[in-house]
């Protein structure tokens, strides 16, 4: 048994994240790192990342590894903003440089987002050719009216042809993005979406709520009173109502927000996120992990940019969990998922006897209709995953 | 013995008996000018800040009467306040005499023929004082006129004076010397001194206050207390100034401290004899009965962590304030508390105050009972003042709840009013007759439960002020009672439990189920409040579950920040109570408990 709340053994193979800060313009709803991108911020951009990867090596693998060889990451994830930004050419050279600087694992995935907009039969070929496995598209909604609210550069028409198109490229995993929960946007509405989507038989959807940040447009626009967001209620069954149809068309919600065709076309990189699986982060506000340590970069383009130009970590905070953090963040992941907590994982792993602090609360829940106890897991409902910050807040982590 | 006379001063609430006390005591420079301060008798913060008194006070003066000897004058100030009688009847104990003030605009008020006749019980030498005159409402005939008619004594024997301007308090003095008897006492037979009164001092323990009836008390002698059988050595004794002074013996019928290494005031009784091991006395003097606690309230720490905090502080608190009884006491909602026993709900306002200013806490406090007789099938009668255990209705044969007699005094154009109000608390017999052409005593015989609250604002405001209530409790009758249980999702939230009156049950339930619909903020799942009889459900409200508590999005790693908001949230819960599943923030158990005595 590992010391308790410290995951010191790496429960897998590490992941690597890339964020890429550009878009061609900014979504109102987007708080993301982002900004809009041109081709002289890529190219910098670029060589930023390949100046971070040379600075990140050493220290990672002394953290992860130590003395001995620093396990390899099997998962590549490339997000943003818009990877697409990066250019071919820039993509080629980022990963020529992970594999020269970094272990990278001979069969790790390679995960691409990209909006419909940037999907051409040559992009296509490209990414294939560079070795992406998962592509996931953002098309948030087969809806013009709803596409042009959002502020999106596509149509839905845009969105088939590039669905239909990645489709025959051969990825191994194709994933589309949506949006819900929009403010009036009625179930028939969404359901139609959810129909189109399902008929382009991708093997991953993510299906994410509106939600209305402060600083964004929206956010302002619902400040000034000329933009009502929908009722919490309503999400809420839409939330049902999303899950349970999915289901019923061959896609198991395996996470909140995630669904798949099959086990096999789960994302095995943002599990990496949920169980305290070391990662490793580059680029502008990018988060890393291990062990008990999490640290994040400059969130700002100009000064992550200016940091690695002067030869410096781009590193712009960190962070030491406590068990007692790490059990938390285990439990309040562990119940957006399907499988739940797994009552002995938090006992071996997190030295958290969970049903010895909280026999009573964890009865209630399950009376309640929010958490199922089987199998040495606590299994959330629908019901249960709709609340389930609440819940993981409810439950107590130490004597 | 000639020249001393032993006196208080009594009066209904406000009439100015602090203040009068405050101009006697400067008349015979019984305090230095610069150290003077306005009710410089009522000591506690308590007391000066909503200026009233709590505690009687005495003090010994110096005064030198226009027939040039000088005197020792004993006084006692004493509290109007009802809750606080028990304080007034002890102080009479040591007297000849009491000056019973009457304000020139109020005139005669409940507990202005109340403490008259207790006065009278102890055959006290009476003088009436008409005070405020300088009032511009100020009606010094009418009040003559009460005097004689509500009060039968002489009203030409009442001295007029204003204790605000100073005015007559000559007048006063005088009439003491002159009026009121000295005290009477063998110099030679075996020493009896009663224990009117006990304070507390932190570095000499109890501070006994007595009144020598008979004998010497001396410095250094072997004590007897004649009630408890134990014996003291007398450590320090003397004469009670702002300070103590201390004198080598206390002759009869003079009054003083007296100081032995008694440990707690819970050691000694009130109304006890003292007397010496040496030569003891035959018997003791006439005894004095303690106040007995009406009101039952169960105090608990706002955080349990506190519970330490509170034990040591009741355990100082009650070194001072006899009259309170407490016992360990227990709530699943609420954790460890105490069960407490008050004179009045003004006396456990000043016990909950003193507790969270002098000692720093934060309480909460349990709706507050009166102490019910319960009548068992077996035969038995067994005394209930926590709802938590009423026995199981079943094996109830009746219950029976405290009865007191209400004396109300209010001008004639409130008595329809007045009668009506008093139909409402259930009152029975209620009679009136006529003191004067304009003023009427209303007599009416109610459950103690039903004047305990808001009984006297209600006659306040139905009188715009010229009612005034007193009142004695007479007797237990049987009474249909009945246990109320809020329940909240099903499971019994045991310091929101009482027992009523059955007529009364459903309103205050529903009350209670109201309130707490309205604070308990929503959770993961709908959440059912009761108010049940037995098994039956008498009031209910409902809380809708909050239907969304999750982001849609746990951005890339960045998991520290959504771990941040949910240690936000449990920090919230960290104030809230568990009852079965359902967290009730303690803000929810004081707005119920708060709006308590407005139903
Ligand atoms: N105008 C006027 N006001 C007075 C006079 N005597 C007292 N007061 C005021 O009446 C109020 C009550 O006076 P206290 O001396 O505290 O009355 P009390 O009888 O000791 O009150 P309790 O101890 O609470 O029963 C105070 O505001 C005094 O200032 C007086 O002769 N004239
Ligand atoms: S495309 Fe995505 S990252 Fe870019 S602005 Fe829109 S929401 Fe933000
Ligand atoms: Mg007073």
């Amino acid at each position: 048994m590992a010391a308790p709340g410290t995951p010191a053994a790496p429960r897998g193979a590490p992941g690597l994240y890339v964020h890429v800060p550009f878009c061609s313009a900014i979504c109102p709803y987007c708080d993301f790192a982002v900004q809009v991108g041109n081709d002289v911020k890529a190219r910098q951009l670029v060589d930023g990342l390949c100046r971070e990867i040379e600075t990140v090596a050493e220290p990672w693998r002394l953290l992860v590894a130590g003395p001995s060889t620093a396990a390899p990451f099997d998962s590549l994830y490339f997000g943003g903003g818009t990877p697409s930004f990066l250019g071919t050419d820039g993509l080629g050279r980022i990963l020529d440089h992970l594999r020269q600087h970094l272990p990278v694992d001979d069969d790790a995935r390679l995960f691409f987002e990209a909006n419909p907009e940037d999907v051409t039969p040559r992009s296509l070929a490209a990414w294939r050719h560079l070795g992406v496995d998962t592509l996931s598209l953002g098309v948030q909604s087969f809806d013009d009216a709803t596409l042009a609210f959002l502020g999106r550069r596509h149509r839905a028409e845009d969105a088939h042809q590039a669905v239909a198109m990645a489709r025959q490229a051969g990825f191994c995993t194709l994933s589309i993005d949506l949006m819900y929960g929009l403010p009036g946007q009625s179930e028939d509405s969404w359901r139609r979406t959810l129909e189109q989507a399902t008929a382009l038989q991708p093997d991953h959807l993510s299906c994410y709520e509106l939600e209305i940040h402060r600083r964004t447009t929206f956010g302002k626009r619902y400040a000034k009173g000329q933009l009502h967001p929908m009722p919490d209620d309503q999400q809420a069954d839409l939330f049902v109502t999303t899950h349970r149809w999915l289901e019923d068309n061959g896609y198991l919600g395996y996470e909140i927000s995630n669904f798949a065709r099959s086990p096999r076309h789960r994302s095995r990189h943002n599990r990496k996120y949920w169980d305290h699986t070391p990662y490793l982060g580059i680029g502008p506000s990018a988060h890393s992990f291990a062990g008990n340590r999490r640290w994040w970069n400059e969130p700002s383009f100009a000064t992550w940019k200016r940091h690695l130009d002067q030869g410096n970590s781009a590193k712009a905070g960190e962070e030491i969990l406590q068990p007692h953090d790490l059990t938390l963040e285990r439990l309040m992941l562990a119940l957006r998922t399907r499988r739940g907590i797994d009552l002995q994982e938090i006992r071996e792993t997190y030295g958290c006897d969970l049903m010895q602090l909280n026999a009573e609360r964890i009865e209630h829940y399950v009376t309640a209709g929010l958490l199922r106890h089987e199998e040495a897991c606590l299994r959330p409902t629908l019901q249960g995953w709709i609340v389930a910050d609440s819940l993981a807040a409810g439950l107590s982590v130490q004597g | 013995m000639e020249h001393i006379r032993n006196f208080c001063i009594i009066a209904h609430i406000d009439h100015g008996k602090s203040t009068l006390a405050d101009r006697l005591i400067q008349h015979c420079g019984g305090v230095e000018e610069r150290a003077f301060r306005d009710q410089i008798l009522d000591s506690m913060d308590i007391e000066r800040e909503r200026g009233i008194t709590i505690k009687s006070n005495t003090i010994t003066l110096p005064y030198t009467a226009k027939n040039g000897k000088t005197y020792e004058l004993n006084l006692i100030d004493t509290p109007g306040h009802v809750d606080f009688s028990h304080e007034v009847r002890r102080s009479l104990m040591s007297c000849e005499g009491a000056l019973l003030l009457v304000d020139a605009s109020q005139g005669v008020e409940a507990q202005t023929v109340a403490n008259l006749y207790l006065a009278l019980e102890y055959d006290l030498e009476i003088i009436p004082v008409i005070n405020k005159v300088d009032l511009p409402s100020a009606d010094p005939d009418r009040v003559r006129e009460e005097i004689d008619s509500d009060l039968g004594l002489d009203p030409f024997a009442a001295v007029l004076c204003s204790a605000k301007t100073g005015l007559g308090v000559d007048d006063v003095l005088e009439a003491i010397v002159e009026h009121l008897p000295p005290p009477k006492g063998d110099a030679n037979a075996p020493t009896q001194a009663l224990v009117f009164d006990a304070q507390y001092d932190i570095y000499r323990g109890v501070v006994m206050l007595c009144r020598v009836k008979e004998g010497f008390l001396r410095k250094g002698q072997e004590l007897l207390l004649m009630h408890t059988q134990k014996t003291y050595h007398i450590e320090e004794l003397g004469l009670l100034r702002l300070q103590r002074m201390p004198q080598k013996e206390l002759g009869p019928g003079s009054v003083g401290y007296v100081i032995c290494g008694v440990k707690s005031v819970r050691d000694i009784t009130i109304g006890d004899t003292l007397t010496l091991v040496d030569n003891p006395a035959p018997k003791p003097l006439p005894g004095y009965k303690e106040a007995k606690p009406v009101v039952f309230s169960s105090m608990y720490p706002m955080a349990s962590d506190d519970y330490g905090d509170l034990v040591k502080a009741l355990d100082k608190l009650a070194l001072n304030d006899a009259a309170l009884t407490y016992e360990k006491d227990s709530s699943a909602a609420l954790g460890f508390g105490f069960r407490c026993g008050f004179l009045g709900l003004l006396h456990l306002e000043v016990v909950q105050e003193r507790l969270e200013r002098e000692y720093d806490l934060s309480l909460l406090l349990s709706a507050p009972s009166v102490s019910y007789k319960v009548n068992l099938k077996t035969g038995e009668q067994v005394e209930i003042d926590n709802p938590m255990y009423f026995p199981d209705p079943t094996e109830i044969e009746s219950t029976e709840e405290p009865y007191i007699k209400a004396s109300i005094l209010i001008p004639e154009r409130y008595i329809g009013a007045m009668m009506e109000l008093c139909r409402e608390r259930r009152g029975e017999n209620t009679v009136f007759r006529y003191l004067t052409r304009e003023r009427v005593d209303l007599t009416s015989e109610m459950p103690l439960a039903e004047v305990l609250f808001d009984f006297y604002d209600r006659l306040k405001t139905l009188t715009q002020g010229y009612g005034s209530f007193d009142y004695e409790i007479t007797d237990y009758r049987i009474s249909d009672l009945v246990k109320v249980d809020i329940l909240v999702n099903g499971e019994p939230v045991d310091a929101l439990s009482q027992l009523a009156h059955r007529d009364r049950a459903r309103p205050r339930a529903l009350h209670y189920c109201e309130k707490l619909a309205e604070t308990i903020p929503k959770q993961q799942f709908k959440i059912a409040i009761q108010g049940v009889i037995g098994g039956k459900v008498i009031a209910r409200s409902t809380i809708n579950a909050f239907r969304k508590d999750v982001t849609a999005k746990c951005y890339g790693g960045d998991i520290t920040r959504k771990r941040k908001l949910i240690e936000k949230q449990k920090e919230g819960k960290k104030r809230m109570k568990m009852v079965g599943a359902v967290e009730i923030p303690q803000t929810a158990f004081i707005a119920v408990l708060k709006s308590d005595s407005g139903k």
